[in-house]
């Protein structure tokens, strides 16, 4: 352990800590561009210049130093509120500074750091330089040359994290430019990243540029549904339409990465055709009246088997599993996806919970299907056809129809993973917390509240909230299955 | 009167003087096989550090002190690079001795590499230097088919590798850790330091950057002994120095002399004075990153590091560059304005846009459009960039900008159109000239 001051406060930090990161643990937080947790430190912004024993004719960066044993740090002195000032400066009098058209206005450091620190006018009375506007890095990513600050965050993320050199700094002084290479457009799988991590609104995605303003949008902190890895995102959300997904840190998941793929699937979560109500028989009934249908077509569960979605959270797996257990139901399947995985982040299994359905006691379909009378499928899932052949009646629950639907006796509405709230386990056995980033409007109640009510009046009575149900999975689980996510 | 003391430039008027013949009838490689023979490799660093010898590439650290820090016990290899990057303007000095004793900078690297046990060499020159790369390349030729690079040199166990490698020219690649990146092959931008180079240096390995003449004064060192050189110029600066002079001077040239002569003195003798009988009006002494001194400080200032640095100037380069009354100032350091512009790599924030906004400041006092507040705002840029940056690019471009600001402010002033000058005087638009 390493004693040191900062801004006078004493603190102890592990041996190999930046003054940067011991600042920021202790509640002074230093400004910084270039430097990225999960990039790596460059030191090239000089923003995070720190005062280190007093000598203010060369400050430190405080990115790359790492604190020493009596170090005295001074991050608000008036030489670093100085040197702050002018680097802001020195970014500005050469950035647009066309904020109301820029997609980075609202979550941009350029700009908070420009408020809090900045010199509030500018002394700049030359011409700005010009640069191109609009350069196609791919079929995904625009770059504008003028609002780059060439911290080269981009550049490194490819460099240290992809192991490639897509892009590159070109030219010299104040020409430099971000450039293409010479292979042509970016292919990389995971480059959308580089727009969460530009601090300016150099990068811009095609998808999402001149869509929405970011303070319209609400997000939510939720798990990626697209597979099992789990990545820990932001939703955004404008007026009920999903708007974009964006990584959200977790260093033990997913860094600060999110595949592309993931990224733009959240369009498939807007839906338009939506079931809105209970229909028993292709007639639109009371909820009540289907649930009681249900139960009624189940019967003593003899020959009924649950096929469920592991897009379904462990919560609405547990009341699944216990009005099934309740009804004699004892044939517990959940279904399977997948697509291409990847050495970094994507997951064979194209699901987000098969791990928490597999510990809650739901199995993959067997290949000898035994001959059924009924099905009930809880979520969208495809249906493997030998399942559907012998049997009476078929329950169907699902945010959409979907192909099943017209064959279905009763067909009960349900959220997608967007409107979820609950727990998803990865598939390293992580659980982390779902929550709602979307409402899905009148008639869809939560997935889990219906099983709830299916299951009867003690279901009831012990689970009024998703945090009831959520301690129940603790408990059926195992305590070793802790929620992570924050 | 000062008088020359040809030791580094003896032999640049012999006939065909980079040839290994005519450099080995002249005792070249003595030095070399001998130390190589008899010398312990700490013997040699201790000599080169009690020699006094300071660097001859700007930052005046003293080689022998730089040797001393590459770690004794390592499994890396270690590497000698020596700096032929010259790109200082007003600087001249490494070229003559890579276009005229090449093989002189070749002994020298011979030696130094023994000393601190590295085993590969590379000599980095600027692509400019065609001249300089066609005698040097030969030279490397002749060294290794004479035995004095490769394996087991004159018999005693050595392996040293010697390779040439050529840069594209920009003032950067000076820098030493930019160098290092250029050598490597990736965009040469100046490296945080710490790591220093002599522990974590090209490809990770311990590495000595050195100047050309540096290099070329170190068999000189040990075949005359470190007392010697102390002898020589000034006791806390001492040995030849080859000086570039430059600008309005009857001889400009380079001129090798013992440090601690009088500025004054070398203007007025071998120089042969002020062009066209002019007054002087600056010299800016130390290659384009230093300090501008005026007429009375040059009256007064030695040639040597505690003489220059009592007027808050530097040696640096050696590049001395003379201004006589028609200078215009701000012209003046419009020009190397535009040239720290042009070679900053883009790497940190306040050298890559300070130093263009600078210029384009410069400029509009140049096209009329000065304006009073301007030379405040000149000062402060400089501070934000002076020590605020990853290398000394910025530094060397704030120290001739701000003395020249602080030192001929009244030149800025006389180009502010029709506003008063803070003599109270009305200024024209056009340069006064006069000093």
């Amino acid at each position: 352990m390493i004693t040191l001051t900062i801004n006078g406060k004493t603190v102890e930090v592990e041996d190999g800590t930046t003054i940067l990161q011991a600042a920021e643990a202790h509640g002074m937080k230093v400004p910084y561009y270039c430097y990225h947790p999960d990039i790596g430190i460059d030191g090239n912004c000089r923003m995070c210049l720190v005062e280190v024993n007093g000598n203010t004719d060369k400050l430190t960066i405080s990115c790359k130093q790492a604190c020493g044993e009596g170090m005295d740090v001074q991050t608000e002195s008036p030489a670093v509120k100085k040197a702050r000032k002018g680097v802001l400066e020195f970014y500005l009098i050469n950035h647009p500074l066309d904020c109301t058209i820029c997609d980075e206005a609202g979550q941009c450091p350029l700009q908070d750091y420009a408020y809090k620190h900045g010199p509030g006018d500018s002394r700049f009375v030359e011409e700005k330089r010009k640069g191109p506007k609009k350069v196609e890095f791919s079929d995904k990513v625009i770059f504008d040359s003028e609002r780059c600050i060439l911290c080269t965050r981009c550049t490194r993320y490819f460099e240290n994290v992809r192991d490639s050199r897509p892009i590159g700094v070109s030219d010299m002084g104040g020409k430099c430019t971000i450039t293409l290479g010479p292979n042509g457009p970016i292919e990389d799988p995971y480059q959308l990243n580089i727009i969460d991590i530009c601090p300016v609104g150099a990068l811009t995605s095609l998808d999402a540029r001149f869509n929405q303003r970011v303070w319209f949008m609400d997000f939510a902190k939720t798990i990626c549904p697209g597979c099992s890895k789990g990545c820990n995102i932001e939703a955004a959300a404008y007026q009920g339409q999903l708007k974009r997904f964006e990584p959200r840190r977790n260093p033990d998941v997913n860094k600060s990465w999110m595949c592309d793929d993931g990224r733009l699937s959240y369009d498939r979560y807007n839906l338009t055709d939506r079931v809105r109500s209970a229909h028993v028989a292709g007639e639109p009934a009371e909820l009540g009246v289907a649930l009681d249908k249900v139960n009624e077509l189940v019967g003593d569960g003899a020959g009924v088997a649950v096929l469920a979605s592991t897009k379904n959270t462990c919560e609405d797996l547990l009341a699944l599993r216990t009005w099934a257990q309740a009804h004699g139901v004892t044939q517990l399947w959940h279904g399977a996806e997948t697509w291409a995985g990847d050495d970094f982040l994507k997951q064979p299994d194209a699901t987000p919970n098969t791990a928490g359905a597999q510990g809650l006691g739901f199995e993959p379909v067997p290949d000898d299907v035994p001959a059924l009378r009924g099905l009930v499928v809880a979520g969208d899932v495809p249906v493997p056809p030998a399942l559907l052949g012998t049997i009476d009646f078929l329950v169907h629950q699902a945010p959409t129809a979907g192909e099943l639907g017209p064959a279905a006796m009763v067909l009960l509405p349900g959220r997608t993973p967007l409107e979820k709230r609950g727990t998803f386990v990865n598939h390293e056995g992580r659980r982390q917390q779902v929550r709602p980033a979307v409402d899905p409007g009148p008639g869809v109640p939560e997935d889990w509240t219906l099983w709830r009510d299916l299951a009867g009046e003690t279901a009831r009575a012990d689970w009024p909230s998703v945090r009831h149900v959520i301690g129940a999975v603790d408990r059926a689980l195992g305590a070793d299955k802790v929620a992570s996510a924050s | 009167m000062i008088q020359e003391n040809k030791v580094l430039s003896a032999r640049f008027g012999t006939p065909d003087s980079c040839s290994i013949e005519t450099y080995r009838r002249d005792g070249g490689y003595q030095t070399y096989v001998e130390t190589l023979r008899s010398r312990q490799p700490d013997d040699i660093i201790d000599e080169v550090k009690r020699s006094g010898l300071r660097g001859r590439g700007g930052a005046g650290v003293s080689p022998g002190m730089t040797w001393s820090f590459v770690p004794k016990q390592t499994d890396k290899p270690k590497y000698l690079c020596v700096n032929g990057d010259e790109s200082e303007p007003g600087t001249f000095k490494d070229r003559q001795i890579l276009e005229f004793d090449p093989h002189a900078l070749l002994e020298g690297v011979g030696i130094s590499c023994f000393a601190f046990g590295a085993s590969t060499c590379y000599v980095y020159l600027r692509c400019e230097f065609a001249e300089g790369i066609r005698a040097v390349q030969k030279a490397i030729k002749e060294a290794y088919e004479a035995g004095f690079f490769g394996k087991d040199i004159a018999g005693t166990g050595f392996d040293l590798d010697c390779y040439l490698h050529i840069g594209a020219g920009a003032y950067i690649c000076g820098e030493e850790t930019s160098l290092l990146n250029s050598i490597e092959g990736v965009r040469p931008y100046p490296r945080n330091k710490p790591p220093f180079p002599a522990v974590e240096g090209l490809w990770g390995c311990p590495t000595v950057i050195n100047n050309v003449e540096t290099i070329t004064n170190i068999p000189h060192i040990l075949k005359n002994g470190a007392e010697w050189h102390a002898k020589l110029g000034h006791a806390d600066d001492p040995g030849v120095r080859l000086w570039c002079v430059s600008g309005h001077v009857n001889k400009p040239g380079v001129y090798e002399f013992e440090t601690g002569f009088k500025l004054q003195d070398l203007i007025d003798g071998p120089c042969g004075g002020m062009r066209d009988g002019r007054k002087l009006k600056a010299v800016i002494p130390g290659g384009s990153s230093s300090k501008v001194l005026l007429p009375d400080e040059v009256a007064r200032v030695t040639m040597d590091t505690p003489g220059i640095r009592a007027l808050g100037s530097s040696l640096g380069s050696a590049g001395i560059m003379v201004f006589d009354d028609r200078t215009c100032m701000v012209d003046a350091i419009l020009n190397l304005m535009k040239f720290y512009a042009h070679e900053s790599c883009g790497q940190c924030t306040p050298c890559r846009e300070g130093t263009p906004w600078v210029v384009k400041i410069l400029q509009r006092f140049v096209d009329g459009r000065g304006r009073p507040q301007d030379m405040e705002l000149l000062l402060d840029i400089a501070a934000n960039m002076e020590g605020r940056t990853v290398c000394a690019l910025a530094d060397g471009a704030c120290w001739p900008l701000t003395s020249i600001v602080q030192k001929f402010r009244h030149e800025f002033e006389a180009m502010i159109p029709s506003a008063k000058t803070s003599s109270g005087r009305t200024a024209t638009a056009a340069p006064t000239g006069a000093a």
